[in-house]
């Protein structure tokens, strides 16, 4: 198949349809709708099913149920919807069902606006429902990667048994760009007769398996809690990804960036590099695990003088950058979240100032 | 050969076909030639990239906007500015009203039912074989009978708009054209024009089209990118010697 022109929200419903995902739970919210306006299409024609649930905590518990069952199952919503569908989503992560959700934020807190914003990286990564729990959370910056993410999204979840979140701002959702699809996975989940609840007929023994969060015994309830930390330890090892971007020059500042933003930032680079201030870039693809080292290895390389978050949120990833610079380099923040992204030329104002302070 | 479209022009197609992208760049370039134009967005669908985002430059060179007023501008709600039907009751020499995607996007129209009436009307669907659904024929001409059942108008004229935005090659070009000019003859409906962006425009061999070819200079472009720069209005057309 060659390269199709879609919306981001288009490609999510197909990618998904790719990675063998025929069970589609969702409730419109803008900017995400046209996701279940193409699979209510889409999903008939190859034999898969899209069902409107009365609410987003409807929804989250339809994903739960047939998840639970061994059913690759996903979901998309915005950012009101996923804060409705957070208490599930805890309950998701503790019964350890390889749920997907996307989010395509918008702008809040509240009701807030319709236009991109990535106001929700602490719901993200921090959890938005209660307990100890963690999302593997991936971050695309085109419609191709959000492609390639959504693809590898069920594979990850299952590898974990554990949630896995696409978080993508309006424009991820909104956008056209021309787009391939790598050929049908359609892989079925290896390990679901170990844990699912999907009838005794294919089991090889006679182990009855409990979809559960409940562990009323606290002993039992602590070691639940130390095999979900192993998982997250497991995927700081093994799931981090990143993408640095002209970190081989002598950079002075090194911006901190993902989605589309990075890609605003990208601009602003090229563009300073054109007047002879060379600037580094780390993309996080992966929010959480976050990339840590890398974070810290090119913020301490002897040129760069200062970090910068830049982010369409009011500073949350920025504690995240500080985390892992460790006090080394000034770390700063630049960011918008009302819906106006920031320009090249803003960002390149921001890297400017701090060439002169420095 | 120059583009033959005056009077009301209702622009309509499939989600994604690039109507906005060709209304605005179809107002341009026949406001170079001298016409009075006037452009609606009834977008009532689409959240983003509508064609309110170009209000400035097209203002700029002259051409009326009918918007929502600017307070409901950026509101995902179905607003419908009495000023339409006003304009649809005494068009200018080119009247252009850029519709929403598909049957839902097109069902405005049917609300426009009385000062639409007993209008010449030119409605035009926008094709763009590099989307989803409209990538064979008969997917277009079901696209076209749904346009056609919720608006309860008659589509009477084709737009090729074959494109990968920035990765569009003059290959794609051509099969586009040779798509359109296939549904053309299915359909029964005549190819108004189709479009190539003024970057791939001098690679164009125009022997090979037999309709008029619509220069299109990117408004709608993702932040991290500049729109094409409009300039003040002239008084021909850009391309009135090919």
């Amino acid at each position: 198949m060659g390269k199709v022109l879609m919306k981001g929200n288009e490609a999510i419903g197909e990618a998904a349809i790719r990675a063998g995902c025929l069970n589609y739970f969702a409730y419109p919210i803008t900017p995400q709708s046209e996701v279940a306006e193409y699979l209510s299409r889409r999903m008939p024609e190859v034999g898969g099913m899209f069902l409107q649930g009365e609410s987003e905590v409807a929804v989250a518990y339809m994903l739960f149920g047939a998840s639970a069952c061994g059913e690759r199952v996903f979901t998309t919503s915005s950012s009101p919807g996923i804060s409705l569908m957070s208490e599930g989503i805890s309950y998701v992560a503790g019964a350890q069902c390889p749920v997907v959700f996307v989010n395509i934020i918008r702008g809040g807190p509240g009701l807030g606006g319709i236009l991109p914003s990535q106001g929700d990286y602490f719901q993200a990564t921090k959890g938005g429902g209660h307990g100890d729990y963690r999302l593997l959370v991936m971050a695309p910056a085109s419609v191709q990667e959000t492609v390639e993410m959504v693809m590898m999204a069920f594979p990850l979840a299952e590898k974990y048994r554990n949630p896995v979140m696409i978080l993508g701002d309006g424009l991820i959702g909104q956008m056209m760009e021309p787009v391939e699809f790598p050929d049908h996975l359609r892989t079925e989940p290896t390990n679901k007769d170990d844990w699912a609840t999907n009838g005794m007929d294919t089991r090889k023994d006679n182990k009855q398996n409990l979809v559960k969060s409940l562990y009323l015994d606290p002993t039992q309830l602590n070691d639940h809690n130390l095999l979900l930390k192993a998982k997250y330890e497991r995927m700081k090892q093994e799931d981090v990804r990143y993408e640095p971007y002209n970190t081989d020059t002598d950079y002075k500042v090194l911006i901190i960036s993902y989605g589309t933003m990075s890609r605003v930032c990208r601009t602003a680079i090229d563009n300073l590099k054109a007047e002879g201030l060379e600037v580094g870039m780390i993309r996080p693809q992966t929010l959480f695990p976050f990339p840590e080292k890398a974070i810290h290895d090119a913020a301490i390389k002897e040129s760069c003088k200062a970090v910068i978050s830049i982010e369409m949120s009011m500073g949350q990833m920025v504690e995240d950058v500080e985390r892992c610079v460790q006090g080394k380099r000034p770390v700063e923040w630049y960011g918008k979240c009302g819906g106006d992204v920031p320009t090249p030329e803003e960002i390149m104002d921001v890297v400017r100032n701090w060439k002169l302070e420095t | 050969m120059e583009i033959d479209l005056h009077g009301i022009v209702v622009i309509v197609g499939n989600y994604g076909s690039g109507k906005t992208e060709v209304s605005i760049n179809l107002a341009v370039n026949q406001k170079r030639a001298g016409m009075d134009v006037r452009i609606a967005d009834l977008d009532l669908v689409n959240p983003y990239f509508r064609t309110r985002e170009a209000r400035n430059p097209l203002s700029t060179l002259g051409i009326d906007m009918v918007l929502p007023p600017e307070k409901y501008m950026q509101a995902d709600l179905p607003i419908l500015t009495p000023a339409i039907a006003g304009m649809i009751r005494q068009p200018t020499e080119m009247t252009l009203l850029d519709v929403g995607g598909d049957d839902v996007g097109a069902t405005v129209l049917a609300s426009l039912a009385e000062p639409l009436r007993g209008k010449n009307i030119r409605m035009l669907q926008v094709v763009n074989p590099f989307r989803p659904f409209t990538d064979t024929v008969q997917g277009c001409l079901k696209i076209r009978d749904e346009i056609e059942k919720a608006s309860k108008m008659t589509i009477n004229g084709i737009i090729g708009n074959t494109n990968l935005i920035d990765e569009t090659t003059m290959t794609d070009i051509y099969e586009g054209y040779d798509f359109v000019h296939a549904l053309s003859e299915a359909s029964g409906l005549p190819l108004e024009f189709v479009t190539i962006t003024t970057e791939l425009f001098p690679e164009a061999d125009m022997k090979r089209f037999s309709c008029p070819v619509l220069p299109i200079e990117r408004q709608l472009v993702p932040p991290w990118k500049k729109a094409a720069n409009l300039g003040p209005a002239l008084l021909k057309p850009a391309y009135n010697n090919i």
